[in-house]
């Protein structure tokens, strides 16, 4: 029990059994197969979202604009199917590498220009969403492939076909984030920058590279999206701030930088994922949502304070 | 493999740390690089390893003209150096931290088991036994201190930096670094050793560097020819030795602060003393002996664990920095001026006048920039803080002119007891002179002073008592005679007594 | 001002260094400050949009443009208190609707004086505030992440207790003020909004707050330096909470005026809406997010700039909808340029040194 209780992401963990367990007693409905296949479709695009954060936290650094460049690559891909005709395939990978593109541009801002990276990304969260109405004057593409669509609503059993692309994300972070030197690198750079850069580390290299890795998680997110409801929505993207930086937080990432967990900011998805659900099958007002949200984020620092105190880390 | 730095230079703003420095490092010798805190070692250092880029003067290697435009490039041509900073990553293990910029990896990715093994390998040269798994911040400060060299090894080295290496290692860790340090030089690495404990340098070096207020003094002179005397001489001056400023006398004030049983959760175990007003009390010790966390739990910075303290006689309980000003009238100028002495960012009479702004203030806290110009003038005239105007932001002052504006803060604050850690670390000769002189003063006007210091020069040109710390305890104390031999020797046999520590100390 | 302190050397100073200093217009406005650098940009713009669409400068417009930055001014207001001491409050804009809902409730549900209302709903935003800070310096957690959850917190809150119902039935002459105005038209210029009148006496008195009172100068010294503040005996931890509480109750006001501005008390116009300005207005115009620095006018400026940008491009009618381009692209010049210019200042003193 006491090497459980050291894991981080313990506590999250108690959360989502004892939860499940309760939900399952008071409405019988959480156990059904196509409720059980909607909580998990829901997980999709929060997991991206927030793995898109989780990487700018383990660099030591913030990315405000996740949301708006998820709506960007959002419209894009669907404008690119819908007005232009461009194939599923293509219209994806283009809308996937603009992103990485938009990532870029973060990075390259905030170290060649020195401003903060807050500052830097709120400027461009404006932009990218200025860019999102500007193409959709606020009308969403709805003629997309029925392939891309089907794709968004199939299911095997309870599983989504869309859950697909975040276990294998979830697979490659993991690894890329435990073995991969670049991955490592970054990491580095988020636990003590000066320190890694007397290392030889190059400094600037692991904050572009995070910012594109944010990006290209975040177009991913917003391509999910995009195939979950069916419709290239302009509003995509526009609610994922808090999400984005409630799961890494609430898996035990430090704003300090350097250290992370993926396996607490997938507990944590689904941890909130379960509550959202909750809400539904008891019926109770979708606003509890946000305010349930809110209360999770400060007692789950508590709890990692606590945690960190008892096991000695402070 | 040959160094050479030739008539360097470095300014930062408001500082020249270095002028026309020069060294020139051999392969298979141990050069000793030595300079008091603030004469520019540390900027050399980082010269040498493309941290600063010089503003003047060349870096030759092998005779070759050398530009670095990072750490990275440096390396690269095997220069390491283990910094006095703390240069480890805190949640990666500690063959990670050694191996970090040359990760050993199989199709694209991170082996561990082999840079644990190639890590141990390190380790084992220099003789630390832990786990190469542990995440470093589970070690000890003298173990991370030994991974920083395993690290530099790692590079292959040619030229390895090492700087004050032995301040937190115990005597045993020392010898273990100095028997490598032997081992490398016998493979024909060049080594440069920074410290300015001269016992350790007198016994590793075959040459010695020194620099006095970012100007070499003595460029590679080999340390045979060299005794304690010419050191000291070269690094201080003879002209500047610390004059005696203040004759012996008996203190006779009130009992302002009396200190009994004290503990704390730091580790200090039954402190006890008192100081009296128009006393200056010494309190010396080696760098982490446990002399500033004293201080702090006194001005109610970190809590008490036991004992009590009593104040002009009163039993006191201090619970803020806030309490021990305002309530107590006891007043902390800190070893840390740029973090926690001095605002960079406001005014000199800004800085000044924090201590003072209750006071200053009129009706609801009304108070104008105006009246602190007039509060403040004195003090900066008093303590000759060279500046056009009151108005000039501290970050551009010199450092010796910033201790002069911490200073006056406590001079402003009107405070009963001051106590004063390390006040002339990093500072010019002049102004040390004058901060001496005021310190002195300023115990004849009737103030307590409890002075800090590890400079025992300093010690004893200033205090009238001298109270000993080593880890965390007082170990002893006597009256001052003013004779530095008899100081030195007392000192030394009190902390000697303690441990068997070989403690080499100016 | 420069800052609140006015930290630059004094001209007789500058001057008796440099006996002949070229006046040209560029070298005089790359030494001026961030907020003179702002001006001549704002006057250019006013310029370029009268020339190119005369609708800029009808009454009718400028009074629109008045009575909408006044409100912006005040939300910058409640961020710049807090980035003063090196933190941040994300809630401001939940604060916000909270303030918003409960002014409402108080004259239309308590049918309370208008007066009292207002003292009310003040005092919820401080309270609001304070918990922020309270939790902040209780728990040593980021401000970031308090005040991230505390904000979804506080409008989940008032959203479960509204049920997101606006409320319209607000007391007529709390509408009448919002359209009021003070003093003659002149002109084509349009008498100014009350709610521009009360956006400048906030500012006066932040103003003077941070350059002639304790309290200010203890924010500022915590901003630049919260260790040495500390070990100079100055309350850190009451400093922060009070910021906190005093960015509650801007925020509260802002919202206050937004409800006299609709005559309606609806949960849906602030909220995240308010989150870009919050910080647009001040770090345009010369706050430090790294703390310490403060600027009144140059946080007014930076709201009036964001403003007129968006007022200069609906006149005209480049369209809505690339507007929040237009204003993050405009922030990161705007920045980029202070940058520029301040560089180039201090390349300036030191080669003259």
């Amino acid at each position: 029990m006491g090497a459980f209780f050291r894991l981080q992401w313990s506590g999250i963990l108690v959360g989502i059994i004892a939860g499940g367990i309760a939900l399952a007693l008071s409405a019988p409905a959480f156990l059904s197969e196509f409720n059980l296949f909607v909580l998990l479709r829901s997980i999709c695009v929060s997991l991206l979202v927030a793995y898109a954060q989780m990487v700018m936290l383990g660099v030591g650094q913030m990315n405000l604009s996740v949301g708006a460049l998820g709506g960007l690559v959002a419209v894009v891909t669907g404008g690119l199917m819908d007005a232009l005709g461009v194939p599923t395939l293509p219209a994806i990978m283009i809308g996937v590498a603009a992103g990485g593109a938009a990532g870029f541009v973060n990075g390259w801002l905030t170290v060649r220009t020195g401003i903060n990276g807050f500052i830097v990304t709120l400027a461009t969260a404006s932009a990218f969403a200025g860019i999102n109405l500007g193409i959709t004057k606020a009308v969403p593409f709805y003629n997309l492939p029925a392939d891309f669509v089907a794709f968004g609503n199939g299911r095997v059993g309870l599983f989504p076909l869309l859950l697909i692309v975040p276990l294998l994300v979830t697979v490659v972070l993991a690894l890329f984030f435990a073995r991969a030197v670049p991955g490592r690198h970054m990491l580095a750079v988020g636990g003590n920058a000066p320190a890694a850069q007397l290392s030889g580390v190059s400094v600037p290299r692991a904050i572009i590279s995070a910012h594109v890795l944010s990006g290209l998680l975040a177009a991913v997110a917003g391509v999910l999206a995009v195939a979950q409801l069916g419709s290239a929505q302009p509003t995509i993207g526009s609610d994922w701030l808090l999400i984005s930086f409630a799961a890494p937080i609430i898996g035990g990432a430090s704003l300090a930088g350097g250290a992370i967990s993926i396996v607490g900011t997938l507990l944590a998805v689904v941890l909130i994922g379960l509550i959202q659900n909750a809400m539904v099958l008891v019926k109770v007002d979708p606003y509890w949502v946000q305010f349930l949200l809110g209360a999770l984020i400060l007692a789950a620092v508590w709890f990692n304070r606590y945690r960190a105190i008892k096991v000695g880390e402070i | 493999m040959a160094l050479t730095v030739d008539k360097a230079s470095k300014s930062f703003p408001g500082v020249r740390a270095l002028k026309d420095a020069s060294l020139e490092l051999r392969s298979g010798e141990v050069h000793a690089l030595m300079g008091e805190n603030g004469a520019g070692k540390s900027t050399l250092i980082k010269i040498i390893t493309g941290v600063h880029r010089p503003d003047g003067g060349r870096l030759l290697l092998d005779g070759q003209d050398v530009l670095f435009a990072s750490p990275r490039d440096a390396i690269r041509l095997g220069i390491s150096a283990v910094h006095q900073e703390r240069n480890l990553i805190p949640r990666f293990s500690v063959a990670e931290n050694i191996l970090l910029e040359n990760l050993p990896r199989r199709t694209g990715l991170v082996d561990y088991a082999r840079a644990n093994a190639e890590a141990k390998k390190y380790l084992e040269m220099i003789g630390l036994v832990v786990d190469t798994r542990t995440e470093v911040r589970h070690l000890s400060v003298a173990q991370m201190q030994m991974v920083e060299i395993a690290k530099a090894l790692s590079h292959e080295a040619k030229v390895l930096l090492l700087d004050e290496p032995t301040a937190s290692l115990t005597g045993e860790e020392a010898d273990a670094l100095f028997a490598l340090v032997q081992r490398l030089k016998a493979q024909g690495a060049a080594i440069l050793f920074v410290s300015h404990k001269l016992e350790e340098v007198l016994a590793i070096s075959d040459r010695v560097t020194v620099l006095r207020d970012g100007e070499t003094t003595l460029i590679g002179e080999p340390m045979a020819n060299m005794t304690r005397g010419r050191l000291i001489e070269a690094m201080i001056g003879r002209a500047e030795r610390i004059a005696v400023v203040r004759p012996p006398k008996a203190a006779t004030g009130a009992v302002k602060l009396e200190a009994s049983g004290v503990a704390t959760a730091a580790g200090h175990r039954d402190i006890s003393f008192t100081v009296r007003r128009g006393e200056i009390l010494g309190l010396y010790g080696l760098v982490g002996a446990g002399r500033t966390e004293l201080a702090r739990a006194l001005v109610g910075k970190d809590k008490l664990s036991g004992g009590t303290l009593s104040i002009d006689g009163k039993p006191a309980v201090i619970r803020s920095v806030e309490e021990a000003l305002k309530r107590h009238r006891i007043g902390y100028l800190s070893e840390d001026r740029k973090y926690e002495g001095v605002v960079l960012l406001h005014p000199i009479r800004f800085n000044v006048a924090m201590t003072i702004w209750d006071r200053l203030a009129r009706f609801l806290g009304f108070q104008t920039a105006a009246g602190e110009r007039r509060a403040t003038e004195p003090f900066a005239r008093q303590l000759e803080i060279r500046t056009p105007s009151l108005e000039q932001s501290v970050g551009n002052l010199s450092g010796g002119n910033q201790q002069k504006v911490s200073l006056a803060k406590w001079l402003a604050a009107k405070v009963d007891l001051l106590i004063i850690d390390e006040p002339t670390v990093g500072i010019d000769i002049k102004t040390k002179a004058y901060i001496h002189e005021l310190i002195g003063k300023l115990a004849d006007d009737g103030l307590a002073i409890l002075l800090i210091s590890s400079e025992l020069p300093e010690m004893v040109a200033l205090a009238d008592r001298i109270l000993v710390m080593h880890e965390f305890r007082i170990v002893d104390g006597f009256d001052n005679d003013r004779s530095y031999e008899a100081m030195s020797r007392k000192v030394m046999g009190a902390i000697h007594r303690r441990s068997d520590e070989a403690v080499a100390v100016e | 001002m420069t800052s609140a302190l006015d930290a630059e050397p004094r001209p007789s100073s500058a001057s008796a260094m440099d006996p002949a200093p070229r006046r040209t217009l560029t070298s005089l406005l790359l030494r001026g400050s961030t907020q003179a650098g702002l001006f001549v940009i704002l006057v250019v713009l006013w310029v370029v949009f009268a020339n190119l669409a005369p609708g800029f400068l009808s009454k009718f417009n400028l009074n629109s443009l008045l009575r909408s930055v006044a409100v912006d001014i005040v939300v910058g207001f409640a961020q710049m208190v807090v980035l003063a001491t090196g933190g941040m409050n994300l809630s401001v804009g939940a604060i916000g609707v909270c303030a918003v809902m409960f002014s409402g409730y108080l004259m239309q549900v308590l049918g309370l004086p208008i007066p009292v209302a207002i003292a009310g709903t003040l005092a919820l935003g401080a309270l609001l505030g304070w918990l922020n800070g309270f939790a902040i310096v209780k728990t040593g957690v980021n401000s970031f992440v308090v005040t991230l959850a505390s904000a979804s917190l506080f409008s989940g809150g008032m959203l479960i207790l509204t049920k997101a119902v606006p409320l319209n039935g607000l007391p007529a002459e709390f509408g009448a003020f919002g359209k009021s105005a003070v003093g003659p038209a002149i002109g084509s210029m349009p008498a100014i909004p009350s709610l521009a009148v009360v956006a400048l006496a906030i500012g006066l008195g932040l103003y003077v707050l941070f350059k002639h009172s304790t309290l200010g100068r203890q924010i500022l010294a915590v901003g630049a330096n919260a260790r040495a503040a500390e070990m100079s005996g100055i309350p850190v931890d009451r400093t922060i909470v009070f910021v906190h509480a005093l960015s509650g109750a801007l925020a509260a006001a802002a919202a206050l005026m937004l409800t006299a501005r609709l005559a309606a008390a609806m949960p849906a116009v602030a909220g995240d809406d308010w989150l870009l300005p919050s910080f647009l207005a001040p770090v345009i115009g010369g706050t430090a997010l790294s703390g310490g620095i403060v600027s009144v006018v140059g946080t007014i400026l930076g709201a009036l700039l964001v403003s007129t940008i968006r007022s200069g491009l609906l006149v005209l009618e480049i369209g809505n909808f690339w507007l929040p381009l237009f204003l993050g692209a405009f922030l990161l010049a705007a920045i980029l340029v202070e940058r520029g210019r301040a560089a180039y200042v201090a390349r300036e003193q030191a080669r003259r040194a």
